[in-house]
């Protein structure tokens, strides 16, 4: 991949997580960050992502009540299914 | 070598989150990889490209990698403040974008959009405001349009800072 200078917000949205995992190429990160000097909303959106995967990496699956884990399965098969 | 960076209030790596240490200490790392690891910093025509409020003269030491809009050691340390940077001289940097902006309007109508969006957001969004205008001069001038008004505004910006 190869991304252009006029990178949208919603290509920063779905690129968001490569970019946390350092999945992105040198050229690719430095045009991702290039956005993100002009652009605050996805900034807040970086930041919101790295706050969640924080919280969400202490998380045991012990910890989450059962009748919550249900609701997200589902959840997420509506979402797969959709 | 000497360069520059820009930071949130607080001397806040905009990106990283890192609170850079006091004026004169060196922030250190044990290697350097653009964009993921390192101590980030820019020469003078890469600074349209990172705008915040506060800008810093900083020193780098060690093997300094080149990027294409960064420059990146394994150690660095804040000289001193630009003070010259401040909320006046970022309106009037946004205002010069807008300016510029509605200049290049004249000879193609079809983007005035691009310029209201200029003027609209040269006070609140400096930043957007200036990719904005050089948006629009790729527009109108292909690729190298792009890059020789980014050049303008960094021109703008030494001058304007004493750089």
């Amino acid at each position: 991949m190869k991304l252009s200078r006029d990178l949208t917000c919603a290509e920063v949205v779905e690129l968001v997580t490569e970019y946390l995992e350092g999945g992105l190429s040198s050229h690719d990160r430095e045009r991702f960050e290039e956005h993100l000097g002009f652009c605050d909303w996805c900034v807040t959106y970086l930041e919101q992502m790295r706050q969640t995967i924080e919280t969400t990496g202490r998380l045991r699956e012990e910890d989450i009540d059962p009748e919550l884990q249900d609701a997200l399965i589902e959840a997420f098969r509506g979402w797969r299914s959709g | 070598m000497i360069a520059y960076k820009f930071l949130g209030e607080g001397k806040v790596a905009p990106f990283s989150g890192v609170t850079w240490p006091d004026q004169g200490e060196w922030l250190e790392v044990e290697t350097v990889d653009p964009c993921r690891v390192g101590v980030h910093a820019c020469r003078i025509a890469q600074l349209p490209y990172w705008l915040r409020p506060e800008l810093w003269e900083v020193e780098l030491d060690g093997e300094v990698v080149e990027g294409e809009l960064m420059v990146v050691a394994p150690r660095g340390r804040l000289v001193r403040r630009v003070e010259a940077w401040n909320r006046d001289t970022e309106r009037e940097f946004g205002e010069a974008c807008a300016a510029e902006a509605r200049k290049r309007v004249e000879r193609s109508p079809e983007l005035e959009l691009f310029a209201v969006d200029v003027e609209q957001t040269a006070a609140s969004a400096t930043a957007f405001a200036a990719f904005a205008t050089a948006r629009l001069a790729e527009l109108q001038d292909g690729p190298p349009g792009y890059d020789a008004e980014r050049l303008r505004q960094a021109r703008w910006l030494a001058g304007a800072l004493a750089l």
